[in-house]
């Protein structure tokens, strides 16, 4: 019933191989092109790190609360200026480099209490569930409905500005932000078989959430953190730019942006500079982020 | 000598993966006629799933594909896709193996079936639900009309399998690739699509080519059957040649795959003849013969050279130095 | 018959050829190890296991009875084999046996303690006789852990033993399972292959030297020729650690090949449970009738008479009154509707649950009863299949 077959001879010469799909140049591009996504915005990071960081130690900077008002809207480049002063004659570059330490040290903060808070109620939750879960939940529901902005205005009112409020403002954010996320992760992984055989195996509950759990979603947590690092920065530049977070005279990248606004048309440098600080840290966060999940998410 | 509906001569097919050329396919030439059943047996890694998606041009870019596959005289190899279209449903048709992610789980199946019904014809949609019904009920499913304002969550796994068939058969296509159609069904499901589908073959003069990696399904339902391995064809004959009185399988990995295959008649705990290792990494595979390092009765031969698929018996190729004697009593 | 070794399983990633198969040859005999009073290693009664089955909005949509009453019994060293399809709730009853999570209602004794009552830590200690290996082997292993440490965590978790002691375990075990240690404990599951990662997964099994292992379709997801090589590992474990089996799969000649008895399940009871060669050369129930006719065969001239069955099954929420199988029976009647069949004794240790077992004529009025699912003559079409040419 078959059709006769086409034939084919013990001595048939070998057919001409296909064109070769691996390019060896294609392959070199793609593996740099990657490299690069995540080393470009980790030393940028770096940089912005150790500039704000450790010069300060190194290299002593003009005051970044005080100024001269004689030598006030001086340009870049200025003798003991580098990127000039501004209205009231205080360094720009300094301001920079003592707001660029808040910034980061709200950001870290309010970050590694969510994760400490919010992601070990977060994995309780995920692991346990029933009405651990339903209480850890609520909780988390409560504290995201409160707007992150009006809470910090009503403690800075309340209390008084300081860069302490501000984190604990900031933080009834981050908890709950980590908190689902973690949450989220957890209930991933527990409904996998591994977990199942672990629990087989006689592992108790605490050796598997450090053990098997917390490995696992390790990953997830730390590329979320990082973005979020980005968004409390902004939140943070936010609340200084309305007078609620960091207060005067201390230097920071929000204030810069409010003091420049006023003269915006005229000298539009003051609000640039500190914006552009801001881009760039907070676009490096984001590109790091991304870059370690694409990494990580083949694993 | 009749007229072949399909024929593949020396398909080859390479594709890129981390960095390292693999040849997926690799010199495949079979021929299936009008009406016909041919089964592709392989296991994971045989090439039997990419051989058929080449033929109907379901490969990703990238791939570089050879060889040549004639529908009818027609080329399908290098077709772009608008012309594929054409062809596809009307002459050729896939099913897939896995229901559930072949159908859209947010469309009613009523809707799915019109849908591939009006890609390739241009009927109203009154019409097109007409024929939609119809082909439920060609595939006998129950209460057709019923069904065609489903949610495919609300069949069952045979059901959904007979609503793939459906959009397959729209155009009632003479030739139906079926992929591991029923490897996801139970034992008595498989039993009914498979005399489903061959009572469609003699409805509709349709010929199918049925992808698996189980040789009792061939045995049962092929005309003819092809064993793949490593992307070659390493044994070929009507399937009354190899199983049935007086058939002998010839290439040892046939004869390893027959094995190992549990058998009812077979006394309960038997040590199983066992084959060692793993089917050959397809980046690197060994010089010679494919199945070498794991075949018991390898000689040197068998891993110098490549042995050439050729006819040893009318109607039967295998490719193997040392194939087996009476059908594998060795 | 002299009673060979059995044949040294090769490693898998090992290129070299399998020394001479020993041919389809009796292993060690296949006599269970009875124990020295007769009692049953695990003796499971009437167990029901339940699920909510909710709407997409939360509301519940019913209440899935997954198993409803099973019994049976497994004697030391015994391989139970048990056939199911999808639906039949064969993976729940598994879980059930476990506790994990615990069976709505019914008992399962296990070495003489009533799991069901057991808590916490005399849970755990009861339960460290009796593993588990899973269908998915990738999924079974946490794909952060070396492979040493995975073999290593219920050694941990039991505290046997100094970290030296554990470490030679270890390679023993990876011994056992034909894995060099050398090449292997240190790898991560993604560097292994399916076959290889259920090894891995079967050494972590046997670690604590169990009575019994609940293997749950451990072999359906691999490629022929590798099931074959970690079913003989099974019978090879079988011989050198006494170990009882409850295989789970549904491929009857799966399970056949492997078990001692056999049990068929549908629809959360069990049809019929008998000693493999029985239930395959006289089945008594017409679903295991069904179920032998649709296995398509390789075995040279046969025949086969492909009895069809007809129908779907029926939604596991709505199960048909009396008997459940009666939908797709041809030979059901008006009593299978109102009277549920209990499983009754027909032949030595071969039990069937139902009204007009094969080895009767059949029922007189097996017209069409009132379910309207099975028509007259009920369900079978009889079509000689393409083998026979």
């Amino acid at each position: 019933m078959a059709a006769p077959l086409p034939d084919v001879t013990l001595a048939s010469p070998l057919p001409p191989p296909l064109p070769s799909l691996v390019n060896a140049r294609r392959l070199r591009t793609q593996r740099v092109g990657r490299a690069l996504r995540l080393w470009v915005p980790a030393g940028v990071l770096i940089l912005i790190l150790a500039i704000c960081f450790l010069l300060p130690l190194v290299v002593s900077l003009p005051s970044s609360t005080k100024g001269n008002i004689i030598y006030n809207n001086e340009p870049p480049f200025s003798p003991g200026h580098i990127l000039g002063t501004d209205v009231q004659g205080v360094d720009i570059f300094s301001q920079l480099v003592y707001g660029g330490q808040v910034a980061f040290e709200v950001g870290v903060s309010v970050t590694i209490i969510g994760i400490a808070i919010g992601g070990t109620l977060g994995v309780i939750a995920g692991y346990f569930g029933g009405w651990v879960d339903a209480v850890v939940s609520r909780v988390f529901d409560i504290l995201i409905a409160f707007p992150a902005l009006v809470l910090a205005l009503v403690i800075a009112e309340g209390l008084g500005p300081s860069e302490m409020h501000t984190i604990w403002a900031l933080s009834v954010f981050g908890i709950p932000a980590v908190g689902r996320v973690t949450r989220g992760a957890t209930l991933t992984i527990r409904g996998l078989p591994f977990m199942t055989a672990a629990r087989l195996a006689g592992t108790r509950g605490w050796r598997i959430i450090t053990r098997h759990i917390v490995p696992n979603i390790a990953p997830t947590i730390v590329t979320f953190s990082l973005l979020g690092i980005g968004v409390v920065i902004i939140l943070e530049g936010a609340l200084d730019f309305l007078g609620y977070g960091i207060p005067a005279p201390t230097a920071s990248w929000g204030k810069m942006i409010a003091n420049g606004q006023q003269i915006l048309s005229a000298q539009p440098e003051y609000v640039l500079i500190p914006s552009i600080a801001l881009l760039i840290t907070v676009a490096a966060l984001n590109m790091l982020g991304d870059a370690l999940r694409e990494r990580w998410g083949t694993q | 000598m009749t007229d072949a509906l399909l024929e593949v001569e020396d398909l080859r097919v390479t594709f890129a993966a981390g960095g390292r050329e693999v040849r997926a396919v690799d010199s495949v030439s079979f021929a299936v006629s009008p009406g016909a059943t041919l089964a592709i047996i392989g296991e994971s890694g045989s090439g039997k799933t990419v051989s058929c998606r080449a033929i109907m041009g379901l490969l990703p870019t990238g791939t570089a594909i050879g060889g040549s596959a004639r529908l009818r005289g027609t080329e399908l190899l290098g077709l772009s896709d608008a012309q594929l279209r054409r062809h596809r449903g009307s002459d050729l048709a896939m099913v897939f193996q896995d229901p559930a992610r072949s159908l859209n789980p947010t469309m009613r199946i009523g809707l799915q079936i019109t849908e591939a019904i009006r890609t390739h014809r241009k009927v109203s949609k009154a019409e097109a639900q007409t024929q939609a019904i119809e082909l439920l009920r060609l595939v006998r499913m129950p209460a057709a009309e019923r069904r065609f304002h489903e949610y495919p969550h609300q069949l069952s796994g045979g059901m959904r399998q007979r609503v793939m068939i459906a959009m397959a058969l729209a155009c009632r296509p003479k030739l139906l690739i079926a992929d591991e159609a029923t490897t996801a069904l139970d034992v008595t499901t498989q039993a009914q699509i498979m005399e489903l589908l061959l009572e469609l073959q003699e409805e509709l003069d349709m010929a199918l080519i049925m992808i698996s990696h189980d040789l009792g399904l061939a045995a049962s339902y092929a005309d003819e059957v092809i064993v793949m391995y490593a992307g070659k064809i390493v044994e070929q004959a009507p399937a009354a040649g190899l199983f049935g009185t007086g058939g002998a399988v010839r290439m040892r990995y046939t004869r390893a795959l027959l094995d190992a295959i549990p058998h009812l008649e077979r006394p309960a705990h038997t040590q199983l003849p066992v084959v060692g290792g793993r089917p050959p990494d397809p980046t690197a595979l060994p010089s010679g013969c494919s199945f070498a390092p794991r075949c018991q009765y390898a000689e040197d031969d068998c891993r110098a050279t490549v042995p050439a698929l050729a006819e040893h018996a009318p109607g039967h190729r295998w490719a193997c130095w040392h194939p087996c004697e009476n059908g594998g009593a060795a | 018959m002299t009673v060979p070794e059995p044949s040294a399983t090769p490693a898998d990633g090992d290129p070299r050829p399998a020394e001479p198969a020993t041919q389809a040859t009796q292993a060690t005999q296949a006599t269970p190890v009875a124990a020295a009073n007769g009692e049953p290693l695990l003796s499971v009664r009437d167990l029901v296991q339940e699920f909510t089955v909710r709407e997409r909005g939360g509301g519940k949509a019913g209440v899935v009875q997954a198993v409803s009453g099973v019994s049976f019994d497994i004697m030391p060293g015994e391989t139970l084999g048990i056939v199911g399809e999808t639906g039949s709730g064969k993976s729940t009853l598994a879980r059930a046996i476990l506790q994990a999570p615990r069976p709505k209602s019914g008992s399962v004794v296990f070495r003489g303690k009533e799991l069901t009552r057991l808590r916490g830590g005399s849970l755990l200690q009861a339960r460290r006789h009796m593993q588990f290996v899973f269908q998915d082997p990738f999924g079974s292993l946490d794909p952060k852990w070396k492979v040493r440490s995975i073999v290593d965590e219920p050694l941990v978790a039991y505290h046997t033993g100094s970290g030296a002691a554990r470490r030679k375990r270890v390679n023993e075990l990876l011994d056992l399972v034909g894995l060099d240690p050398a090449r292997y404990a240190k790898r991560h599951p993604r560097e292994l292959s399916g076959g290889q990662a259920q090894r891995v997964a079967i050494a972590r099994a046997v670690a604590l030297e169990p009575s019994l292992l609940i293997c749950d379709e451990a072999v359906s997801s691999l490629d022929v020729l590798i099931q074959a090589q970690v079913l003989n590992l099974f019978e090879r474990l079988r011989a050198e650690l006494g170990l009882a089996y409850l295989f789970i799969a549904h491929d009857l000649a799966l399970v056949k090949q492997v078990s001692d008895r056999v049990a068929v399940m549908y629809l959360g009871k069990l049809c019929e449970t008998g000693p493999g060669n029985a239930v395959y050369r006289e089945p008594l129930h017409p679903y295991t009738r069904a179920l032998l006719d649709s296995i398509p065969s390789t075995e040279p001239g046969s025949a086969r008479a492909s009895t069809v069955i007809k129908g779907e099954p029926p939604s596991p929420i709505n199960p048909p009154s009396g008997c459940r199988f009666r939908t797709r029976c041809p030979r059901a009647t008006d009593l299978c509707a109102t009277d549920e069949p209990m499983p009754r004794e027909l032949a030595t240790g071969h039990f069937v649950a139902c009204h007009f077992p094969l080895t009767e004529a059949p029922p007189a009025e097996a017209a069409g009863n009132g379910s309207g699912h099975a028509a007259a003559p009920a369900g079978t079409e009889t079509k000689t299949s393409k083998a026979v040419r």
